[in-house]
């Protein structure tokens, strides 16, 4: 027991000291997490529409001209005809409106001309949007004109809802990808340097036990994991405001469980890499496909069917989701149960692999 | 005198290969133990496997009374290990790193004394990555001793050190040794053999050819003294043959070589001879004959190739 004390004690003073394990474990992913929150996937682009007035406008146009720019959706230009044919031909405009001066009748009698809506086909919704709210704009003035009665009633209300953001969804995503990469590779690089240097042969040569090295090891990587999540939660949440509703005793496992799994990944290929070398190639061919289909930065249900039934099954799937339901829907133990399982049968299998890469290593001496 | 080793029939195959081929052998309480022979002999991996490092293919070896196979633990509680290639961490320094292997071992040490003892007290707070070759060898005899171990393996200490260092590392387990430790080394230099070892086992091609003292080893191997000396002109080899104490004679390219059973009689035989032929001698040499020679003559190959 003291062994395993002392060692796990040397063995975090040399994490700590490491400095490349220590930005790959907190900076790199608060980079991501700065770079993918502040593109801010999630906030609804505006309408650029630009306005052309080929005559000087009459009182009814300019009060149509004043309404539209007050449309929060829009982002209105004026210019001349020319300007803004111009202008929507080089994609800057989503629609234009050419306007007519006496485009509102006056004095009530429909002498109006017509007004064209030029349309850029490459952007459909926002010309669509642009088009339907113009459309609504006029209905409301017509029926305003003919003093008709509304047949309809139609009121909004404003409800405080749990408006999620992007970021939300982005921290959860973030905390399992850091563990999962701080987990995998700092196993995997310094058991292979310690098998290619001779450090494992010399500590095999003491009456050590191999077991409690490896305890060792794992003890001072789950310490930091929790550490890792906590500071990025507090960085999600004090910095970009990221909302997490759920338990945070609750998280502590889930992370917990999840770097389990992913040391045993990691301590899988130091197992089978024989140089320092063949551990990049290995990890990020295992790595590198779980970024992007375990749910951290896009939802899983956004990708093709064919493609949802590989991302379903990959363990940092379930980490990320059993995160995310906590963090952004407050659910308990037995709402996330099914995903804590099939962590724990990861777990098991890939501690399984861990045992018999190094076991397939000690049939070789 | 006690055996504290004993090893009986060693053989370790892989596959089709044989790299170490039923050796036995004993070590005897508070000697030094030799296995010279050149790279690729097996003395590694017999180190290894009385070490418990590797499993044995067949044989038997006791260490202080437990056996390697089946107590594995209490052998390696009792030795102390410098292999051939080890590092150690690099996040830790020399006194953390003496720290930590002996915790491994669920003792506490003086870490620094045990530094003191290998002369790196200067280098207590230094990384082991940042030492030389030598210091780097003494390290890791410093953490061989952590566990106060009697028996102490070094697999070729000095191998890649420059004479100076060697020298300090020779004299380093001759203080291990008056500590009354057993030493058992290997090695491919003849020197280091002949300075550091009371006894000594010659391996070749996963065999131990030979294995006496030293002295024996030496005396036993048929090579003998020999005299060489450049002569002011040239003399009939044959005129020097039939001197007393003399075996053979020879010249090449100048220089005469008298191997001699007995160099004591031949040398004043020898002057005799040339004052009579009127021929003065210059780069007169005895030499003695090494472990070098004695490999030479038991394997018929060069040490080093």
């Amino acid at each position: 027991m003291n062994t395993i004390l002392h060692l796990t004690y040397s063995s975090i003073k040399m994490f700590v000291r490491n400095k490349q394990a220590l930005f790959f474990t907190l900076i790199s992913p608060l980079i991501i997490m700065g770079i993918f929150g502040l593109l801010a996937f999630d906030r609804v682009p505006q309408v650029d529409l630009g306005v052309a007035v080929t005559a000087p406008p009459n009182a009814g146009t300019e009060a149509f001209l004043e309404q539209l720019k007050s449309v929060p959706a829009f982002n209105v230009q004026v210019g001349t005809e020319t300007v803004e044919r111009e202008a929507i031909k080089e994609g800057e405009r989503a629609a234009v409106l050419v306007i007519p001066g006496n485009f509102f009748p006056e004095n009530g009698k429909p002498t109006g001309e017509g007004m064209i809506i030029l349309i850029n086909s490459s952007q459909p919704q926002q010309s669509s949007t642009a088009v339907s709210i113009v459309n609504q704009i006029l209905d409301k003035t017509t029926l305003a004109a003919t003093g008709a009665p509304p047949l309809f009633n139609v009121r909004t209300e404003d409800v405080s809802s749990r408006n999620f953001k992007y970021i939300d969804f982005l921290v959860p995503g973030i905390v399992a990808l850091s563990i999962m990469q701080m987990s995998v590779f700092s196993v995997a690089f310094i058991f292979a340097d310690y098998k290619e240097k001779g450090v494992l042969k010399r500590l095999l040569a003491t009456p050590m036990k191999p077991y409690e090295f490896v305890t060792a090891n794992v003890i001072t990587r789950l310490i930091v994991s929790v550490i890792q999540a906590a500071f990025l939660i507090g960085v999600g949440v004090l910095v970009f405001k990221a909302q997490v509703i759920g338990s945070y005793f609750l998280l502590i496992p889930i992370v917990v469980l999840g770097a389990i799994m992913f040391l045993g990944m990691g301590f899988t290929i130091s197992g089978f890499a024989n140089t320092v070398e063949t551990v990049p190639a290995i990890a990020n061919l295992i790595v590198f496909p779980m970024l992007f289909l375990g749910g951290t930065f896009f939802p899983i249900d956004t990708m093709p069917t064919w493609l949802q039934h590989v991302a379903n099954y990959l363990p940092l799937t379930y980490l990320s989701t059993a995160m995310r339901e906590v963090m952004l829907n407050g659910a308990t133990f037995s709402e996330i149960q099914s995903n804590i399982w099939w962590m724990l049968a990861w777990a098991v299998a890939l501690v399984a692999a861990a045992n018999f890469s190094f076991s397939m290593e000690e049939k070789r001496q | 005198m006690n055996n504290i080793i004993e090893v009986k029939n060693l053989t370790k195959t892989y596959g089709d290969f044989t790299a170490v081929d039923n050796i036995s052998f004993a070590v005897r309480q508070g000697e030094t133990f030799g296995i010279l022979g050149p790279n690729g002999a097996g003395k590694t991996t017999t180190l290894e496997m009385i070490e418990g490092l590797k499993s044995m293919t067949s044989g038997e070896v006791m260490l202080d009374g437990n056996d390697v196979r089946t107590e594995a633990r209490e052998v390696k509680a009792k030795i102390g290990v410098q292999l051939q290639s080890s590092s150690f961490f690099d996040g830790l320094n020399l006194l953390e790193l003496v720290e930590t292997f002996a915790s491994l071992y669920g003792r506490k040490v003086d870490a620094m004394s045990l530094l003191e003892q290998v002369q790196l007290t200067d280098k207590a707070r230094s990384k082991a990555k940042e030492l030389s070759g030598g210091q780097k060898q003494r390290l890791s005899i410093a953490v061989a001793l952590v566990n106060d171990p009697k028996v102490i393996f070094l697999d070729e200490p000095t191998t890649g050190l420059d004479p100076q260092a060697r020298h300090n590392l020779w004299d380093l387990v001759k203080q291990i040794k008056a500590l009354g430790k057993t030493v058992v080394l290997t090695t491919h230099y003849m020197e280091e053999a002949e300075i550091l070892c009371d006894r000594i086992a010659i391996m070749d091609h996963a065999r131990i050819v030979a294995m006496d003292t030293t002295v024996n080893l030496l005396r036993q191997s048929g090579v003998a003294s020999a005299i060489a000396f450049r002569p002011s002109r040239e003399i009939d080899p044959a005129q020097l043959q039939t001197l007393p104490g003399v075996d053979k004679s020879a010249a090449s390219g100048g220089e005469y070589r008298l191997s001699c059973t007995n160099v004591t009689a031949a040398m004043p035989a020898l002057f005799q001879r040339l004052r009579e032929l009127n021929v003065e001698v210059k780069d007169l040499k005895v030499t003695e004959p090494t472990l070098e020679d004695v490999f030479l003559a038991l394997t018929g190959h060069e040490l080093r190739d």
